[in-house]
């Protein structure tokens, strides 16, 4: 297969600077142009100033800010015949036929034999855009369409047609996944593709009932959300993040393209409130606010809400319905409850899973494609027709019934069954035909959900497992909630040291959770503290350092395979392991400050080695510890696997995977390649400067202190892991041990966790969610 | 006691540490362009020369070993130039002059070359290693204090306003670029070679600088403080040099004297208010001439920070018309070793160029010190 070795985006407004971003963040070279703006000096100003708002951007488009190097801005004026060195050209510009075509033409013209041209086009059929082209361009032109962000969504609908090449699909598909970490879903040529059919139908009808049915914005997204493990931004929040002014746009397109008989044109009408909304400059978070805004007047941020009824806004209240209370994570309890959050739930719920068995067969291959469609594109936790089995399809199609809505054939041949099964622990789906489906996974995707399906745990607890992931290698599974760490994980840890030396040849520790591990469980830290139970936290401390050090030195290769939050004691794991296959998306740091305490399950250990090793960096006894102290002392969070290495909290030899689906493949490929010839690390000895050094980090934190960058209590805190990264009040002469270390890390964790200001940040943190800065 | 002069002045360009033009030169590849520059420049014959003074506020790293002898070798002098590194923070150039002026006077050799040179680029301040004393920094932390909370200090002492600061900011700026439009920069300045090509204009000067767009930032050092990035010189890369030698040597080698060295001096002050430093070692070094502040026509004073600057012109009695006429180091930029050869070669340069009696260059250093140089028009 063609493999793409350089991009070029052409058209760099937000969707394409951020394609051109993901791009450059898979270390590919790609060009950006744009127009040439009237009267400009500098020609390339367009895409230029894209790239350096990105570079401020947060979310960061970027997953390094030195991943920028690889994009070359210019002009499509001057730049255009450099394409020619391109495998896959990008059109990103405005959605307009003509301009797009004429685009085309010279793209055309100049583009190389073989290489690929797309559109990211969200309205346009393909059909359409290649309408009076030459055959040879429409051979080599498929839609790519992207999600916004472009780094962080994971859904890449592709569209192809008939005349569509053989291996264009795959080629883009290929890099797509492996490159970008995209999961790429082929729709047909249906307007919104998969995705955004459904979501634009979903959106209009949850306003629309919203409206109609007299709740508040609060109530409708509070209904809209976890019941049906849809994100907490419900439908307005989400309308608000995307941009209000583009909902009439979408809509009235959508409504212009589908057929008559299409089930939205029941649901559509114009909203006054939202162009009235959109008119007064309320577009969303890009603007002044849309469905919520913050109010800044007398000097405080006050979050309020529109009125639906009146247009008017007022104090954000928290909603209150018993129905969604009730329904925790049950999307039927929440549908049939008899309030009015159920009766809309229900009403918006319903219709909205029933168009999705109405679009399913005209737009997508398979139900699964819906399902990742939105799950990927749209963040649902499930699918549409996982929703509808977890509702009952039976239960779903009563319900449709008595509302009056038309049951669609798919939800018919379903009657009775349900869209997936398991049979011998493998999953099923159900086809168009109405027969089932086993679902195969790629070659190089391993699923730890296809093998827990299969099998039994090897070892484990309420807390962790121990899992036969095949050819030697045993993978440890966390599964507490944010996958906290505490004394069963411990234990279920050292339980897996032994299974694995006795029956296996390396060990994995990952998970599919969103998050490797939030980090110790401060709920029961701070529980013990409260009733003084001093001797029982130390003990975990003590431990953690001991499983944690027994996890480094076991007799096999380690790799830890995180992916989203790896935070505190995650981190502090990750750092205890031989090597790391990390998601791209992993958001690693030692955030023990935050909370009031510092790393001591061997975080500031590691952390010292580390940048001590690390032949690039300044000699001399303080300048590990300082770089440390730098890192620690402010619990600095890298925004990604890339951006961990520049931290060292993963090695320059660690490996990225940019495909969520591919990090377990990807992680056990790696311990097995260490398996030969292995050997324990050597212990390291340590020679740290002292009180030097302490009294040098403090006078550093004095002058945060007088800036008022660092709080008080910040003092306190990193006073005490001055002293550890300073190695205590050793001298620069004498050697210091791991243990030795681990001795100044609990000593120092156990003076911080009695004093007041910790608990104060701890119990801030628990019942808050953020900081407290005392 | 024989007479010392200043027989040659040049620089390198000053440019911004980290995003700036030099980042990427080695200080002592820097260094030794400069010197090899002066030594072009002036016409000397290097056999004749004595010794290479360097002066280095963090002499580690790039800049440790002996970086002086190092310098000798890489600017392709005679082995028999000896080389010595010197350090008193930001007065180490200056020192280096002192030093030579004190060596001729006692017939301890007849030509020196007098450098600086600071890379803030690639040794920080405060250098890779920082070890404080505990015991002292108990007893004493101010003898730690960063040069930032001074400048704080100096500026609440004497009441000065924030406004005021960036003010003086504002004119540094404007006399740096007028200078430098008027290319009055080019004769001291040696091109320097670098990977990415030849690098011959300062890179700190800002002449669209306005206190409007200085109000704008926040304050660098504290909280609730009135000292900005603005009001402070920025981080610099950059080397300069002097010739130091006998007005007999001077004479006899056809060498044209800028200034003759008429006293110089050195004066320890409270280090928490390190930027009055040159209001003690200004008044040794005038009383030592048997002159007053009005009798100077020239002066250059390092403006390490606003606050600092002007506390020093106004406890001299100086006139802000004839200080830093072509801009000082606020504009141009600080690279701490080489910032004393700078303005002693720059005052020398005007008395010369501009005409005059006396000129006076003066610093503060870190620690709580100051350092001064008279000179007198040839």
């Amino acid at each position: 297969m063609t493999t793409i070795k350089q991009v070029a985006v052409i058209g760099a407004g937000v969707m394409g600077a951020g394609i051109a971003a993901h791009i450059a963040n898979s270390g590919t070279p790609v060009l950006l142009l744009d127009i040439v703006p009237e009267g400009a000096k500098n020609r390339n100003a367009v895409a230029e100033g894209a790239v350096a708002k990105m570079l401020k951007t947060d979310p960061a488009p970027f997953m390094s800010k030195r991943v920028a190097k690889l994009i070359t801005c210019g002009n499509i004026e001057d730049d255009l015949d450099k394409i020619a060195k391109c495998d896959w050209i990008i059109e990103a510009v405005i959605e307009r036929l003509d301009i797009k075509q004429d685009l085309y033409r010279k793209i055309d013209a100049v583009r190389a034999k073989g290489s690929v041209v797309s559109s990211n086009t969200s309205t346009i059929p393909l059909a359409t855009l290649i309408g009076g082209m030459d055959d040879s361009f429409a051979k080599d032109f498929i839609i790519t369409h992207f999600f916004n962000p472009p780094r962080y969504m994971r859904l890449l609908e592709l569209v192809g047609s008939g005349a569509t090449r053989d291996g264009v699909i795959d080629m883009v598909a290929d890099f797509a996944d492996r490159k970008l970490g995209k999961t790429c879903v082929t729709c047909h040529d249906e307007p919104g593709f998969i995705a955004n059919r459904l979501g634009v139908y979903w959106i209009q009808v949850a306003m629309v009932e919203a409206i109609d049915r007299k709740l508040t914005v609060e109530e409708a997204d509070s209904v809209i959300g976890r019941p049906f493990g849809i994100p907490k931004t419900g439908v307005f929040g989400l309308m608000d993040l995307v941009g209000l002014d583009l909902m009439p746009h979408v809509q009235s397109s959508m409504a212009g393209l589908l057929d008559k008989s299409d089930p939205f044109h029941a649901i559509y009408r114009e909203s006054e409130l939202v162009s009235k909304l959109i008119a007064d400059g309320y577009t969303g978070r890009k603007g002044k606010g849309g469905f919520y805004r913050l109010n800044r007047e007398g000097g405080e941020k006050i979050k309020e809400s529109v009125d639906l009824q009146t247009g008017e806004f007022s104090k954000s209240e928290k909603a209150r319905l018993g129905s969604v209370k009730a329904a925790g994570k049950d999307p039927r309890k929440m549908m049939e409850a008899s309030d009015k959050g159920g009766q809309y739930g229900r009403a918006v719920m319903a219709k909205t899973l029933a168009y999705a068995a109405f679009i399913a067969e005209s737009a997508a291959n398979s139900i699964t494609d819906v399902d990742d469609a939105m799950k990927l594109g749209y963040a649902w936790k499930t699918g549409p027709f996982e929703l509808i089995d977890a509702i009952g399809v039976d239960a779903l199609i009563s319900m449709l019934e008595e509302d009056g809505v038309e049951v669609p054939a798919l939800l018919q041949k379903a009657a009775g069954k349900s869209f997936y099964k398991v049979e011998d622990g493998d999953l099923y789906f159900l086809g168009f035909e109405g027969s089932y489906a086993k679902i195969a996974r790629p070659d190089g995707v391993l699923l730890l959900e296809d093998i827990k399906r299969k099998s039994e745990p090897v070892a484990g607890n309420r807390a962790a497992s121990l899992w036969d992931i095949g050819d030697g290698v045993a993978c440890l599974e966390f599964h507490t909630k944010m996958n906290a760490l505490d004394a069963d994980v411990l234990g279920a840890i050292k339980t897996s040291i032994r299974t694995v030396k006795k029956q296996f040849k390396a060990m994995v520790i990952y998970n599919e959770a969103s998050n490797f591990s939030a980090g110790a469980n401060l709920g029961l830290a701070l529980f013990a503290a409260n009733i003084a139970a001093w001797p029982e936290i130390e003990n975990l401390v003590e431990t953690g350092q001991e499983t944690y050090k027994a996890l480094k030195y076991s007799p096999f290769p380690v790799v830890g395979a995180p992916s989203g939050l790896a935070l505190g004691g995650g981190c502090e794991v990750l750092l205890h392991c031989d090597a790391v296959q990390a998601h791209g998306e992993t958001y690693i740091g030692l955030v023990e400050p935050g909370v009031g305490l510092i790393p001591a399950w061997g975080g500031c250990k590691e952390m010292i080695r580390r940048w001590a090793e690390n032949p690039k960096f300044v000699k001399g006894p303080m300048a590990p510890s300082a770089k440390a102290f730098e890192i620690i002392s402010v619990a600095t969070v890298a925004k990604s696997a890339m951006e961990a290495k520049e931290n060292l909290f993963f090695r320059e030899s660690d490996g990225i995977t940019m495909n969520r689906n591919r990090l377990l493949a990807d992680a056990k490929e790696r311990a097995l390649s260490m398996v030969d010839g292995y050997e324990a690390p050597e212990e390291f000895t340590y020679r740290l400067p002292g009180e030097a050094a302490r009294v040098a980090f403090e006078m550093a934190v004095d002058g945060f202190h007088r800036l008022g960058k660092a709080t008080d209590y910040d003092r306190v805190v990193a006073g005490e892991l001055a002293k550890v990264l300073a190695g205590g009040d050793t001298d620069v002469t004498e050697e210091l041990s791991e243990d030795d270390i681990l001795e100044l890390e609990r000593e120092g964790f156990m003076r911080l966790v009695r004093n007041e200001g910790t608990m104060a940040r701890v119990e801030h943190m628990l019942f808050t969610g953020k900081p407290l800065r005392n | 006691m024989t007479n010392a002069v200043i027989a040659g002045y040049v620089r390198s360009p000053f440019t911004p540490a980290r995003k700036g033009a030099l980042a990427k030169v080695r200080p002592d590849d820097l260094a030794a362009q400069v010197v090899k520059g002066l030594v072009e420049k002036t016409g000397i014959d290097p056999n004749a020369i004595e010794d290479l003074i360097l002066g280095c506020a963090f002499p580690e790293g790039e800049q440790g070993f002996n970086v002086a002898r190092l310098v000798t070798f890489i600017a392709g002098l005679p082995r028999s130039v000896a080389g010595v590194t010197v350090n008193r923070f930001c007065g180490s150039s200056m020192q280096s002059i002192h030093q030579a002026a004190g060596a001729i006077a006692i017939g301890a050799g007849e030509a020196f070359i007098c450098a600086g040179v600071e890379s803030m680029t690639r040794v920080p301040m405060m250098g890779f290693n920082p070890l404080p004393n505990p015991v002292l920094y108990k007893a004493m932390p101010e003898a730690y204090m960063g040069m930032g909370d001074t400048a704080e200090n100096v500026a609440a002492k004497y009441g000065l306003s924030r406004a005021d600061q960036e003010a003086f900011a504002v004119e540094s700026h404007k006399r740096a670029a007028n200078a430098q439009a008027a290319g009055k920069f080019v004769d001291e300045i040696i091109p320097i070679q670098t990977k990415d090509g030849i690098v011959s204009e300062d890179g700190c000067i800002r002449g669209e600088t306005t206190a409007e767009g200085l109000a704008d930032l926040k304050p660098a050092f504290k909280a609730d403080g009135v000292v900005t990035a603005g009001t402070s010189s920025p981080l610099t890369d950059g080397a300069s040099a002097v010739l130091v030698c006998s007005e007999e040597f001077a004479a006899k080698n056809g060498l044209t004297p800028l200034a003759r060295i008429k006293s110089v001096a050195v004066d320890g002050c409270l280090p928490e208010i390190m930027g009055i430093g040159p209001v003690g070692a200004s008044k040794k070094a005038l009383a030592r001439a048997g002159l007053t502040s009005a009798d100077i026509d020239v002066t250059e004073l390092n403006e390490a920070f606003s606050s600092q600057a002007l506390a020093s012109i106004s406890d001299l009695g100086l006139d802000v018309a004839k200080v830093n006429i072509d801009g000082g180091a606020l504009a141009i930029g600080h690279p701490l070793g080489a910032t004393g050869a700078r303005i002693v070669g720059k005052a020398a340069s005007i008395l010369k160029r501009d005409g005059g009696k006396y000129a006076l260059a003066s610093q503060c250093i870190g620690g709580g010190q100051g350092i001064a140089t008279i000179l007198e028009a040839m």
